[in-house]
């Protein structure tokens, strides 16, 4: 499934840290045997299914393939999904950034708990996060009386989508930025406002050009994440053709359809934007040393406790 | 501008960073905030800066009351130890940046900010550095970007975090003969936190003495050296020798020697003398304290002997410091026999002796 490409693609972003630059020994046996398998097993689990999903969308030839996409229903999920992923990944941003500008910088009580809690949702499972919103907004739940008697949709509407999609996607820009934060400190702040800067001054052209790529970088993960939710999605989605579906969501309808070469057709789409957000993010990786390169004037974060 | 705290205090949380300082900085002093890690002198500065608020006490700017003004309107300049250059600027937009960010009506003209920044690019001797960034720059070179950007807003008071803790010796020593210079030039008032005891005596025209978030001596460098308040203090500038003391009726006693009491300490029994390594006269054996040569150090103008006296434990050899055209003449080689006499030393009750810092030296 397309989602499950796009959590692989995560995954592997994990590791953007770190880049080996170690001098290179001559081949050994096991050197070999570990590559050919790591290459294998790669092949087997991620090259093969992203292949099978262009076959099959291609099975029954262009033709086919450009009618399923522009079929109404599932031009109506596509432009759905950009609605959501434009609504959360702003909302997202401006979440992000706010929190890692607070743990970064301030020292408060509950700091730990409040980075506990932005994991939260990599650690509840999405179908839990969906249902979490039908308890509180849905007929039966907390605010249903009240929403209802003011004619407000949230669940199996956008507002509910869009909801559901932020709970999911909310560690993502954040926590990007906190380390990178932290690494640098603020004393660039400080500076900027002892020289006269405004807050917005100094966000604007110290803060913001320090953390850039970052940005960037949690922000292409977020809006993967964002198009490719299904699980949270699908439980306050309703599955309304055409109004409340999102792409994975259709995608799941063709194909327990019986619709392969459509479901696939459309699957086609999100694994391009896989494709695209690792190709991006490679991009952003070559910037890293640039970015690391300026974090390396060493910080002594921790020198106010010292002295 | 002068500076004038009055009975200021901050906590972190349990820790007492500060407590109760009252200080005076006169218009164009240049004072250095001296003491160990964790006394609280970096705190102050920050403090003074704007960049702390005090839980008691004032700040006074030229006798008004500073204590709640926002950093930027202090009209401070502040320079950190590791520089805090941006780095997405040029050594010119760096320079330039407190100039552009001035509302409107008080900005210079484009020209104007290019003349200014390129003046006191001339000033720091970095005019040629215009279009580098910040990593194509060595240390030295960045705290004196540091500097022109802080000095371009034409601060009241200059405000330096161990500005060239940094830095290797050699760029150091350069660097605050530098700074002592262009002090001398511009009559800002600058306070500066070091924790190098040379570096306040070279640099300063007076020293404030912190040990654990509290002021242990306010004085010239000279003096500070010379007359130290407490037992931290002389600890803390320059070497010593800790020798215990039996004070008999009125007498102290240092091993055999007997020496008069100039002395803080009062009570009775056990205390402390700190007698500094040049203070130490070694002269033939038979005269003095008696004592046996065990290791001799030449660095370059002084010499630096390793003794051990009589009576005192094998692992706490005394340390003298003597002329190199002394030891040219007298040539005292290892196992040679000694006496020793003390031209200075002060005594101490031993409970004022601090540990705490110890490991830090």
């Amino acid at each position: 499934m397309p989602s499950d490409i796009i959590a692989a693609g995560y995954a592997v972003s994990y590791t953007h840290t770190r880049q080996a630059h170690h001098p290179r020994p001559r081949p050994r046996l096991g050197r070999l045997l570990l590559i050919a398998l790591t290459l294998a097993f790669l092949g087997v689990f991620l090259v093969l299914p992203l292949l099978a999903v262009f076959v099959q969308a291609f099975a029954k030839g262009v033709s086919a393939y450009l009618g399923a996409i522009s079929d109404p229903m599932a031009w109506a999920a596509i432009k759905l999904t950009l609605w959501v992923a434009a609504t959360a990944v702003p909302l997202n941003l401006v979440f992000g950034i706010a929190a890692a500008w607070a743990i970064a910088k301030f020292e408060f009580r509950g700091k730990n708990t409040l980075i506990t809690l932005i994991d939260l949702p990599f650690a509840v499972s999405p179908v839990i996060a969906g249902l979490i919103f039908i308890l509180i907004f849905g007929a039966n739940g907390w605010f249903g009386g009240y929403l209802r008697a003011h004619h407000i949709r949230v669940v199996f509407a956008l507002p509910g989508i869009v909801l559901a999609t932020l709970f999911v996607t909310l560690p993502f820009i954040a926590r990007e930025l906190i380390p990178v934060m932290q690494a640098q400190g603020k004393d660039d702040e400080e500076t900027a406002l002892s020289l006269g800067a405004s807050g917005w001054q100094t966000f604007w052209h110290i803060t913001l050009p320090n953390i850039r790529w970052a940005l960037l970088y949690g922000v292409l993960l977020c809006n993967a994440r964002a198009m490719g939710e299904f699980g949270a999605v699908s439980v306050v989605s309703g599955h309304i053709r055409g109004l409340t579906n999102t792409m994975p969501l259709h995608v799941e309808i063709l194909y327990n359809e019986y619709n392969h070469t459509a479901a696939f057709a459309v699957a086609s789409l999100l694994a391009m934007l896989a494709m695209l957000t690792l190709a991006a993010k490679s991009f952003l990786e070559s910037r890293q040393p640039q970015l690391r390169h300026a974090v390396s004037q060493p910080r002594d974060r921790t020198r106010r406790q010292q002295t | 501008m002068s500076i004038a705290l009055r009975g200021v205090a901050k906590q972190f949380g349990e820790f007492a960073a500060v407590e109760n300082i009252n200080l005076d900085v006169p218009t164009g002093a240049l004072i250095a905030l001296l003491g160990p890690s964790g006394c609280g002198k970096t705190t102050l500065l920050r403090i003074i800066a704007g960049l702390e608020t005090p839980d008691e006490g004032q700040v006074l700017f030229d006798g008004r009351d500073a204590t709640l003004w926002p950093i930027r309107d202090r009209k401070v300049g502040f320079v950190f130890q590791h520089y805090a250059l941006f780095r997405h600027m040029s050594v010119f937009e760096n320079v330039a940046f407190g100039l552009k960010v001035k509302p409107r009506r008080d900005r210079p003209t484009t020209a104007e900010i290019r003349s200014r920044v390129y003046s006191l690019l001339e000033l720091v001797q970095l005019r040629w550095a215009g279009d580098r960034y910040p990593g194509q720059l060595s240390g030295g070179q960045r705290q004196r970007v540091a500097l022109a950007r802080a000095l371009a807003v034409n601060p009241d008071v200059l405000l330096l975090d161990e500005p060239f803790g940094a830095l290797d010796s050699q760029v150091r020593l350069e660097l605050r003969r530098w700074l002592r210079r262009l002090h001398d030039e511009l009559h800002f008032t600058s306070v500066f936190v070091t924790h190098d005891q040379q570096e306040a005596i070279e640099v300063a025209d007076s020293i404030v003495v912190l040990n654990r978030g509290r002021i242990e001596q306010f004085g010239v460098p000279g003096e500070i050296y010379d007359l130290p308040a407490s037992a931290f203090v002389h600890r803390f500038l320059g070497q010593v020798n800790e020798l215990p003391v039996e004070l008999r009726q009125g007498r102290a006693y240092v091993g055999p020697l007997d020496i008069s009491l100039d002395a803080v300490a009062t009570t009775e029994g056990k205390n402390i003398a700190l007698i500094r390594p040049h203070e130490i006269e070694v002269g033939a054996a038979g005269a003095g304290w008696s004592a046996t040569v065990l290791a001799v150090r030449v660095i370059g103008p002084i010499v630096r002997l390793l003794m051990g006296a009589e009576g005192q434990p094998a692992n706490e050899p005394l340390e003298a410091e003597i002329s190199r055209e002394r030891y040219e003449t007298e040539r005292f080689k290892v196992g040679a026999r000694v006496g020793l006499r003390f031209r200075r030393w002060k005594v101490y009750p031993s409970d004022a002796v601090d540990h705490a810092w110890q490991s830090q030296s």
